[in-house]
C-alpha cells in the first residue's frame, strides 16, 4: 500500500499515518525491522508498531459499554469491586503422589511454605476408574498423583492442617461422583464442618474427551455424571465450586486464546443446558460454573484473554440465558501460569518465566486463585525446592511489585483494549460456529475440537523448529552438553505394593454382602435418572472401592472407545 | 526410493498425552514414512501384536507419565518372544537422563525427549532401518 493511500484510508487516525511516514519508516529505512513478521504467539495476529485510538475506533470500542467499572457489568475491569486491594488471590499448586500418607505429608509442607490452597491430583488408575491392583495399572500407581481406592485413603489423605486453606481442589473428572462422595464422608469423619470448607472440583469431563483422555464412559453419560455432581452441590453445598472447566488444558493442547475461551464456554453451555432441562434456574446454575485458564509467555495475549474471558461470560449469561443475578454474570476464574512454557532444558530459566506469567495474571486480574506449576515441571513431580520457590513467586509479585495495588491498571491501553475487544468478537463468532454443530457435544463427536487443536499443535511445533518462536535454552541460546542442574523428585517404586496392601487390608474387613447390595443399587441408579451422588455416599461408607463403583457404572453405561476421539492423524 | 519405512506409534498404559505423538505422526508422514497409530491406552502385548501384524520396521512408544521403564520392559520381552527384536524400538516423551541407559539395556534403540528435532528423528530412523 502506498503512503498516500494509507493517509486517505484513515482520516481520524490520531496522527498514526503521519507518524509512520515521517518518523517510523525513516527510522527503519537503513536497517529494516528486527523481524520479518511481528505476530502474537498463538493467535498469530499481526502486531502493528503502534496502536492508537484509531484502532479502537475501527473495531467499534466504546469505553462506556465495553469497560464499565470494577464490579459492574460487563466486568471487563474486574469482577470483584475491590480487585486485589481487598483480598489477594489464593496461592495454590498442584500436588499429590504415592499413597495417602505420602500426599498428606507433602500438603502439610506446602501449607508451611505459605500456600493457602491446594490442587489435589490423583494417579492415572484413579482418574481412569481402576483400583490399584488392576493389571492395566502396572507402573502407574501413585505415580502421577495420589493413589485412591477406598474411603480409608481419602481419610488418611486429609490428615494435614486443612483449616489453613482458602480452598481445596480435587481433580478426578470421569469418576467425580465417587470422588465427591469420598470427600464428603472423609470430611465428616474428620469432624469438619462442610460449610467451612471451600471445595472445588474440575468435573471437567468434556475437556477430558477433547484433549486430555482420562475418560471412562461415552460422552452423554459423562455429561450426566458431571451434572449430577453440580446438582448435588447446588442443593447441599452451594458455597462449593463443582464445575471448573479447565480451559488451561485446551490451551496446553495448543488451543489459542480464542479457542480456549470459546471451547470452554461452549462446554459450559452443555452443562448449563442439561441443568436447565432438569428444571433449575440459570441464576442458581451459573454461579456453580467456573473456569481455569492457562497463561503463557505472550504477555498481552494473556492479559487480553483474562479480560475477554470475564466480559464474554457476562454477555453470554445475560444475552443468551437472560441471567439477572450478579453472581451469575460474574466469571469465576483460576489462572494457571506455566501451562506450556516450562522447559526441560536449563530449568532454572523457568523461574523467570513463572514470574513474568504471574505478573500477567496479576495485571489481567479476575482470578480468585492462581496456580503455579514449578520450574522442574518438565522433569518430574515437583521437588521441595521447587515448591518453595513457586510459593515465593506468588509473594514476590503480590508484595514487592505494587501491581496488585490498583484495579485493572492496564485499562485504556490502546493495545490491551484492542486485544480484549478483538478476542471478544472472535470468541462470539467461534461460539456461533460451535452452536451450529450442535454445541460442544456435537462438535466433540464430529471431532471438530480435536482436529482444530491438532492443527495448532503441528503449527506451533513448526514455529519452534523454524525458530519463528524462540524458546531460550531449547531452540535459542542452547547450552551444549547440558547437564541437569537441579535435584529432581524420584517416584517411590514401592508405593504400588504398599497401596495394594492398603486396599487388601480394607477389603478384608468389610461386609461383602452389603458391598454387593450397594453396588447393585449404584447400577440401578445408573439405569434410571436419579442423582448418582446419593447411592455413592452410601457405597463409600461400606468401603466399596473406587474401581468397583466405576465398574458398576461401566456395566450400565459401557466404556467409551478410546480411539474414537483420537485426532485424525 | 525403495519401500517407505513403516512405523507403529503407540501409547501404552493410562498416559494420554498425545501432542508429541500427533505431531510426530504428521511430520513423519510428510517425510514419506508410513505411520500407523495404535490408539490410546494400549498394553505392551497389544502393541507387540500390532507390530507383528502390520510388519513394521519401527515401533515408537510415547510416554509422559513416568511409566516408561515398566512398559518398555514388558514390551521388549514380548518383542523378543515374538521374534521382533530386529525391529527398531524408540521411546519419546518425558524420560530423565538417568533412565536412558537402562532403557537401552532393555533393548530400546534410541530415546527422544522434549525439543527433539523432527529432521533428526527422521534421519536417525532412515539410517537405523537401513543399517
Amino acid at each position: 500500500m502506498s503512503r498516500a493511500s494509507e493517509k486517505l484510508k484513515a482520516p481520524n487516525d490520531s496522527g498514526e499515518t503521519l507518524w509512520r511516514t515521517e518518523y517510523y519508516e525513516p527510522a527503519i529505512a537503513d536497517t529494516g525491522e528486527r523481524k520479518t513478521r511481528f505476530q502474537t504467539q498463538s493467535l498469530r495476529w499481526d502486531i502493528k508498531p503502534l496502536y492508537t485510538q484509531a484502532d479502537l475506533d475501527a473495531i467499534g470500542f466504546d469505553p462506556d459499554t465495553d469497560l464499565g467499572l470494577p464490579g459492574t457489568y460487563p466486568y471487563t475491569r474486574e469482577t470483584r469491586p475491590a480487585g486485589y486491594r481487598g483480598d489477594l488471590w489464593a496461592m495454590t499448586q498442584v500436588s499429590g503422589f504415592g499413597c495417602a500418607e505420602d500426599s498428606a505429608k507433602r500438603w502439610a509442607y506446602m501449607v508451611e511454605q505459605g500456600l493457602d490452597s491446594i490442587i489435589v491430583e490423583f494417579d492415572l488408575p484413579t482418574t481412569n476408574g481402576y483400583d490399584s491392583d488392576n493389571p492395566l495399572c502396572r507402573g502407574e500407581v501413585g505415580r502421577a498423583g495420589m493413589a485412591l481406592d477406598t474411603l480409608q485413603d481419602m481419610e488418611d489423605a486429609l490428615d494435614f492442617p486443612l483449616e489453613k486453606l482458602k480452598n481445596i481442589t480435587s481433580v478426578c473428572n470421569a469418576p467425580q461422583p465417587v470422588n465427591l462422595a469420598m470427600l464428603i464422608k472423609a470430611l465428616q469423619r474428620k469432624g469438619k464442618k462442610l460449610e467451612d470448607i471451600r471445595l472445588m472440583m474440575p468435573n471437567t469431563i468434556l475437556v477430558e474427551y477433547t484433549c486430555v483422555g482420562r475418560y471412562i464412559y461415552p460422552p452423554k453419560h459423562g455429561l450426566r455424571l458431571a451434572c449430577d455432581v453440580i446438582e448435588y452441590c447446588m442443593q447441599h453445598h452451594s458455597n462449593w465450586m463443582p464445575l471448573n472447566i479447565v480451559g488451561a488444558q485446551i490451551y496446553a493442547a495448543r488451543g489459542n486464546p480464542v479457542q480456549e475461551i470459546a471451547y470452554s464456554f461452549a462446554m459450559a453451555r452443555a452443562y448449563i443446558d442439561e441443568l436447565l432441562a432438569r428444571g433449575h434456574d440459570i441464576n442458581r446454575v451459573a454461579p456453580m460454573v467456573s473456569f481455569i485458564t492457562g497463561i503463557d509467555m505472550d504477555f498481552f495475549e494473556a492479559i487480553g484473554k483474562l479480560r475477554a474471558y470475564r466480559k464474554v461470560w457476562a454477555r453470554l449469561m445475560k444475552e443468551t440465558y437472560g441471567a439477572t443475578a450478579e453472581e451469575a454474570l460474574k466469571l469465576r476464574l483460576m489462572s494457571s501460569p506455566g501451562t506450556m512454557s516450562m522447559a526441560l532444558q536449563q530449568p532454572l530459566n523457568n523461574i523467570a518465566r513463572l514470574g513474568i506469567e504471574m505478573l500477567a495474571c496479576a495485571l489481567g486480574g479476575g482470578a480468585h486463585t492462581i496456580n503455579t506449576p514449578l520450574y522442574d515441571e518438565a522433569h518430574a513431580l515437583p521437588s521441595e525446592d521447587a515448591i518453595t520457590i513457586g510459593a515465593n513467586i506468588h509473594h514476590i509479585v503480590a508484595q514487592e511489585t505494587g501491581v496488585a495495588d490498583t484495579i485493572d491498571p492496564l485499562a485504556g491501553s490502546y493495545y490491551v483494549e484492542y486485544m480484549t475487544k478483538r478476542m471478544e468478537d472472535e470468541v462470539f463468532a467461534e461460539l456461533e460456529k460451535i452452536e451450529a454443530m450442535g454445541g460442544a457435544l456435537g462438535a466433540l463427536e464430529a471431532g471438530y475440537f480435536q482436529s482444530e487443536l491438532a492443527e495448532e499443535q503441528i503449527a506451533m511445533n513448526r514455529d519452534f523448529h523454524t525458530g519463528e518462536r524462540k524458546f531460550v535454552g531449547v531452540n535459542y541460546r542452547v547450552k551444549k552438553d547440558e547437564q541437569r542442574e537441579i535435584e529432581i523428585f524420584r517416584h517411590d517404586e514401592a508405593a504400588e505394593a504398599r497401596q495394594i496392601e492398603r486396599l487388601n487390608k480394607v477389603k478384608s474387613r468389610r461386609d461383602e454382602a452389603a458391598v454387593a447390595r450397594v453396588l447393585e443399587k449404584v447400577r440401578e441408579a445408573a439405569r434410571g435418572n436419579t442423582n448418582m451422588v446419593e447411592p455413592m455416599l452410601e457405597a463409600v461408607e461400606l468401603y466399596a472401592t473406587h474401581g468397583e463403583l466405576c465398574d458398576a457404572m461401566r456395566d450400565v453405561f459401557g466404556e467409551y472407545d478410546p480411539n474414537a476421539l483420537t485426532p485424525t492423524l | 526410493m525403495d519401500q517407505p519405512i513403516r512405523i507403529l506409534l503407540a501409547k501404552i498404559g493410562l498416559d494420554t498425552h498425545t501432542i508429541g505423538i500427533t505431531v510426530l505422526a504428521k511430520e513423519l508422514r510428510d517425510r514419506g514414512f508410513e505411520v500407523i497409530f495404535s490408539g490410546l491406552k494400549q498394553t505392551p502385548e497389544k502393541v507387540a501384536h500390532a507390530a507383528l501384524q502390520e510388519d513394521v520396521d519401527v515401533i515408537g512408544v510415547s510416554c509422559l507419565s513416568g511409566g516408561h521403564m515398566t512398559h518398555l520392559k514388558v514390551l521388549a520381552e514380548k518383542m523378543r518372544e515374538m521374534g521382533l527384536d530386529d525391529r527398531i524400538l524408540i521411546v519419546g516423551g518425558v524420560v530423565p537422563e538417568e533412565d536412558v541407559e537402562p532403557l537401552k539395556a532393555l533393548g530400546v534403540d534410541q530415546v527422544f525427549t522434549m525439543g527433539a528435532n523432527m529432521d533428526d528423528i527422521a534421519a536417525y530412523l532412515r539410517s537405523a532401518v537401513s543399517a
